[in-house]
C-alpha cells in the first residue's frame, strides 16, 4: 500500500506540484492548503509523514508541528524559505524532524522522506541497555524498568543509533549521516536539538544526563561518561 | 634546617623597579590636574624665591646701611669729644698723661657705645712721651686690620671696614670697625671703635624668617587654588570624555549634564546636540538597515516558493523528455538549466545584499580547513574529471582547528576551484593549506591562461567577468568572488589575486588563527614559487581593496 504524506502549504501551487512530484514516486499525497485545518486533516488522512511549511499564515507552522507531536510521533519534515534564521531551530524545537530549504530538489525531497520512513534497522531481535533504560529494537519499545517511555520514530533512531555501539563517540557528522541520512556536511543544530528533546523524554535529570552524555568537542555517546 | 627564601630573579627585580619608576611616570603623562598644579607651584616657588631674595637684600641693605651711618655720627662726634680733651693737655708727665687718656676714653664712652676701643699709637712716631696703647676689652685691637689702619693713617679722616665679631659664647657676628685719628702734641694716634651688629642681623634673620614662612603658605595656598580651579575645568572635561566614550560604545543615550551658562555648560550643550544628532542619525541608520533586512527576507520567502514549484515542475518536464517531440525535450532541457542558473543567481543576490545590509552571521565552529579543502575538492570531483583536470592537494600545515563559519569557508574554496577549473584548461590545479603561528592560508594555483592585470583588478567587482560571451559549464554570473571576498572579510580574513597572462592565476585566501590575530602576513605565498623563479617582466599582483558598494 503506498504510503501517505500529508502536504500542508498555503502555496496550492506548490502543494499540488509536491504532489505530483511524489505521486510520481509512488506516495499518495493529501493537499491541506490552510494551516488551521491541518490538524483535522492529519486526523483525517492519518498519514505516514507531514511535509509542513513552516511560514504558513493563520497558525503558523511552528504551532502546527507542536499541536501534531502533541497527538503522534509521525515524521514531520518542514519546508523553509530560510535556513540561517530561529524559525529553523523553533521549528526542530517544537517536533520536526528535519527541514528542507526552498528551492528544493525533487529528488533530494524524495530522499528525505524515504529517510523518514525507512524502519530502524533491527537487525538482531535482541534487547539492548543503555543505563537503566532496555531499548527493544523489534518491539520498537523502549522501557525504564517495566515502564515503556513514548518516543518518536527519529529519537528512537537516535537513540538505538547510540545504544547499538555504547562504547562509540558519535560525532554530529555521524549521526547526520546514521540517523538523518546525510552524506555532506549538513545543519549540526538537528543533532544538537534532537538530543535535547531525547533526554528530556529519557533522562531522570535532563540537566544531569547519564543516557545521552556530551564528549566535550566531539559528539555524543550512550552511557556514563568516562 | 635551611631556611627557603623566596628571592625575586635580578630580572623581575629590574621589573619591579621599572614598574615603580614608570608609575608616577605614567601618573605624570595621564594627569593634566597633577602636571598643571606641579608646574604652577613650581613656576611660583621660582618667582617668590626671586622677590623674596630682592626683598630680604634690599632690607638687610637698609638696615646695615642705616646703623652703620649712625654709628659713624657717633664715632665722629665721641673722637671729636676725645681730641677736645687731649687739646686740653698741659702736663706731660706720664701718669697725667694715662688720666687724660683715660678721661678722653671716658668722653668716647658717653658719647657712644662701641663693644670694644682701640687706642692705638700710629707706626713711625718717635715721641717718648706717648700715651700707651690701651685696648678694651683686651684684645680689641685684633679685628682691627692692616688695611683699615693704613687707610686711617693716609688719610687721616674717619674709616670704617666690616668684620665678623667673635662673641663672648664664640659665635660670629657681624660687626663694623670705626677708625680716625687723635692728635696729642706732635704725636698721631688711632682710636677705634667697634661695634656689634649683631641686633641687626637678628633682625634680618626675623625678617627673612617671616619672608620664608609667608612665602611657603603662599605656594600652598597658590597650589591649592590652583587644584581647586583645575578641577572645577577639568571635571565636566572628563565627564565629557567619559560620555563620549560611553557614546563611542554605543550607548548612544548617554548625555552630559548641563549646569549653568558658562563656557563649559556651553560645551556641555553644543556635546549633547552633537549626541543628539548622531542618535537619531544612527537610529535611523538602524532602522533602514532592519528595513532592508526585512526586504531581503521577505524577497526571500516570496521569490523562493514560486521558484520551488517553477524547478519542481522544470524537473518533471525533464525527467520526461524521452516521452515527447525534440524540440519540447530541448525546452524542457533549457527550462530546466535556466531555472538552476536563476537559482543560483537568486540565492547569490540574496547573499550579497544580506551581507550588505550586515545581516549575516558567521556560526564559527572549530575546523579542520585541510579537512575542509578536501571535501570541498571532492564535491567538484565531477566537474575536475568533465574537464579532465587535476586537482592536487598540498598541505603542509593547517591541520589545526580554527574557529570559523565552515560553510562560508566552503564556499569560497569552493568558488575558486570552480574558477580554477574552469579556466585552468585542463592543467594541473594545486590546493595548498599552510599555516602559521597566526594565520592560515589556503592557496588555489592554476596554470590556465591567467588574466592581464587590469582583470586582475577587477575580479572581485560584482557582476565582472572577464568574458561574459564565453561558454561557461557551470553558473556565470559574476558574482562568486564577490561573495567570497565578503566571506573573508566577515572572517577578519584576505582573499588576494595573482595573475599572469599566460602562467595562470593564484588565489590565496589568509584566516586569522584566534580573535587577536590579523591576517598579514599569511603564510601562503601570494606570487607562487614557480612564477617568482623567472625573471620576466614584473607580476602584476593586483591587492584588493573591499570591493563593491556598501562599503
Ligand atoms: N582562476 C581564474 N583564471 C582566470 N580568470 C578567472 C579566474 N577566476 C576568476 N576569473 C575571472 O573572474 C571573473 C569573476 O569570477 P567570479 O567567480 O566572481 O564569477 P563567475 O565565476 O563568473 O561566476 P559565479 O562564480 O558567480 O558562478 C570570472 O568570470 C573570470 O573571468
Ligand atoms: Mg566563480
Amino acid at each position: 500500500m503506498a504510503q501517505r504524506i500529508l502536504v500542508v502549504d498555503d502555496d496550492t501551487a506548490l502543494a499540488e506540484m509536491v504532489g505530483i512530484v511524489l505521486r510520481a514516486d509512488g506516495f499518495e499525497p493529501v493537499l491541506c492548503p490552510d494551516g488551521a485545518k491541518a490538524l483535522a486533516a492529519f486526523r483525517a488522512a492519518k498519514p505516514d509523514l507531514v511535509l509542513l511549511d513552516l511560514m504558513l499564515p493563520g497558525s503558523d507552522g511552528i504551532e502546527v508541528c507542536r499541536q501534531i507531536r502533541g497527538e503522534s510521533g509521525v515524521p514531520i519534515i518542514m519546508l523553509t524559505a530560510k535556513s540561517d534564521t530561529a524559525d529553523v531551530v523553533n521549528g526542530l524545537e517544537s517536533g520536526a524532524d528535519d527541514y528542507i530549504v526552498k528551492p528544493f530538489d525533487p529528488k533530494e525531497l524524495v530522499a528525505r522522506i524515504r529517510t523518514r520512513l525507512r524502519p530502524t534497522q533491527a537487525v538482531s531481535g535482541q534487547r539492548l541497555r543503555i543505563g537503566d533504560l532496555t531499548v527493544d529494537a523489534a518491539g520498537h519499545e523502549v522501557l525504564r524498568g517495566e515502564q515503556p517511555i513514548q518516543l518518536t520514530p527519529l529519537e528512537f533512531d537516535l537513540l538505538h543509533t547510540l545504544a547499538s555501539k555504547p562504547h562509540q563517540v558519535f560525532t554530529r557528522e555521524m549521526l547526520l549521516e546514521q540517523v538523518w541520512g546525510y552524506r555532506y556536511k549538513a545543519d549540526t543544530r538537528l543533532v544538537n536539538v534532537h538530543v535535547q528533546r531525547l533526554r528530556a523524554k529519557v533522562e531522570v535529570d535532563p540537566e544531569n544526563p547519564r543516557i545521552v552524555t556530551t564528549v566535550r568537542g566531539v559528539g555524543y555517546r550512550a552511557g556514563a561518561a568516562v | 634546617m635551611p631556611a627557603v627564601v623566596a628571592r625575586p630573579s635580578p630580572t623581575v627585580r629590574m621589573l619591579q623597579l621599572r614598574r615603580s619608576a614608570a608609575a608616577p611616570a605614567r601618573l605624570w603623562r595621564r594627569s593634566l590636574r597633577l602636571r598643571t598644579v606641579v608646574i604652577t607651584v613650581v613656576l611660583s616657588a621660582v618667582a617668590l624665591a626671586a622677590v623674596g631674595g630682592v626683598i630680604s637684600y634690599s632690607i638687610a641693605r637698609g638696615l646695615f646701611t642705616d646703623r652703620l651711618n649712625q654709628e659713624l655720627t657717633v664715632s665722629a662726634r665721641a673722637t671729636v669729644a676725645a681730641q677736645s680733651v687731649l687739646n686740653g693737655a698741659t702736663s706731660t708727665d706720664q701718669t697725667a698723661l694715662e688720666n687724660l687718656q683715660l678721661a678722653a676714653i671716658q668722653q668716647v664712652h658717653d658719647a657712644a657705645t662701641p663693644s670694644g676701643i682701640a687706642w692705638l699709637r700710629s707706626p713711625g712716631q718717635v715721641d717718648p712721651l706717648a700715651l700707651p696703647v690701651a685696648t678694651s676689652p683686651d684684645g680689641a685691637d685684633q679685628v682691627v686690620t692692616e688695611q683699615i689702619r693704613q687707610a686711617v693713617e693716609s688719610s687721616g679722616t674717619q674709616q670704617y671696614q666690616s668684620v665678623a665679631l667673635t662673641a663672648t659664647n664664640g659665635q660670629l657676628h657681624p660687626g663694623v670697625v670705626v677708625g680716625d685719628v687723635l692728635q696729642l702734641g706732635g704725636t698721631q694716634y688711632e682710636l677705634y671703635l667697634i661695634y656689634d651688629l649683631q641686633d641687626v642681623q637678628s633682625t634680618l634673620d626675623f625678617v627673612q624668617r617671616t619672608l620664608l614662612i609667608g612665602g611657603l603658605v603662599l605656594l600652598l595656598l597658590i597650589g591649592a587654588v590652583t587644584t581647586a580651579v583645575v578641577t572645577m575645568v577639568i571635571t565636566p572635561l572628563k565627564q565629557a570624555a567619559k560620555v563620549s566614550e560611553e557614546l563611542a560604545a554605543g550607548r548612544l543615550e548617554q548625555r552630559i549634564p548641563e549646569r549653568g551658562e558658562d563656557v563649559v555648560a556651553t560645551l556641555a550643550r553644543s556635546f549633547n546636540r552633537m549626541a543628539d544628532g548622531l542618535q537619531r542619525q544612527i537610529t535611523q541608520l538602524a532602522n533602514l538597515s532592519r528595513v532592508q533586512q526585512r526586504f531581503v527576507s521577505d524577497v526571500s520567502h516570496e521569490l523562493r516558493t514560486p521558484l520551488t514549484t517553477i524547478r519542481l515542475a522544470s524537473d518533471v518536464l525533464y525527467d520526461a523528455r524521452d516521452r515527447v517531440d525534440a524540440p519540447t525535450a530541448r525546452s524542457a532541457e533549457l527550462l530546466r538549466d535556466q531555472v538552476q542558473r536563476f537559482e543560483a543567481l537568486l540565492a547569490d543576490l540574496l547573499e550579497i545584499s544580506r551581507m550588505d545590509a550586515q545581516a549575516a552571521d558567521v556560526a564559527g565552529e572549530p575546523t579542520n580547513l585541510v579537512d575542509l579543502v578536501r571535501e570541498s575538492i571532492e564535491s567538484l570531483d565531477g566537474l575536475a574529471r568533465d574537464t579532465g583536470t587535476p586537482v592536487e592537494l598540498v598541505a603542509p600545515g593547517g591541520h589545526v582547528e580554527i574557529e570559523v563559519d565552515p560553510r562560508r569557508i566552503a564556499r569560497i574554496v569552493r568558488n575558486l576551484l570552480a574558477n580554477a577549473i574552469e579556466h585552468g584548461e585542463a592543467r594541473p590545479v594545486v590546493v595548498t593549506v599552510d599555516s602559521s603561528e597566526r594565520a592560515v592560508g589556503i592557496g588555489v594555483r592554476d596554470h590556465g591562461a591567467g588574466m592581464p592585470a587590469a582583470d586582475a583588478e577587477r575580479v572581485f567587482d560584482r557582476f565582472w567577468r572577464a568574458d561574459p560571451s564565453r561558454q561557461r559549464r557551470i553558473g556565470g554570473t559574476g558574482l562568486g568572488l564577490a561573495i567570497s571576498l565578503e566571506d573573508a572579510l566577515l572572517h577578519r580574513g584576505t582573499l588576494e589575486v595573482w595573475s599572469r597572462t599566460g602562467d595562470g592565476t593564484n588565489f590565496v585566501l589568509t584566516l586569522p588563527r584566534g580573535p587577536l590575530d590579523s591576517a598579514a602576513p599569511g603564510p601562503v605565498p601570494l606570487v607562487p614559487a614557480d612564477a617568482r623563479s623567472q625573471t620576466r617582466d614584473e607580476a602584476p599582483v593586483a591587492v584588493p581593496e573591499r570591493a563593491g558598494v556598501g562599503s
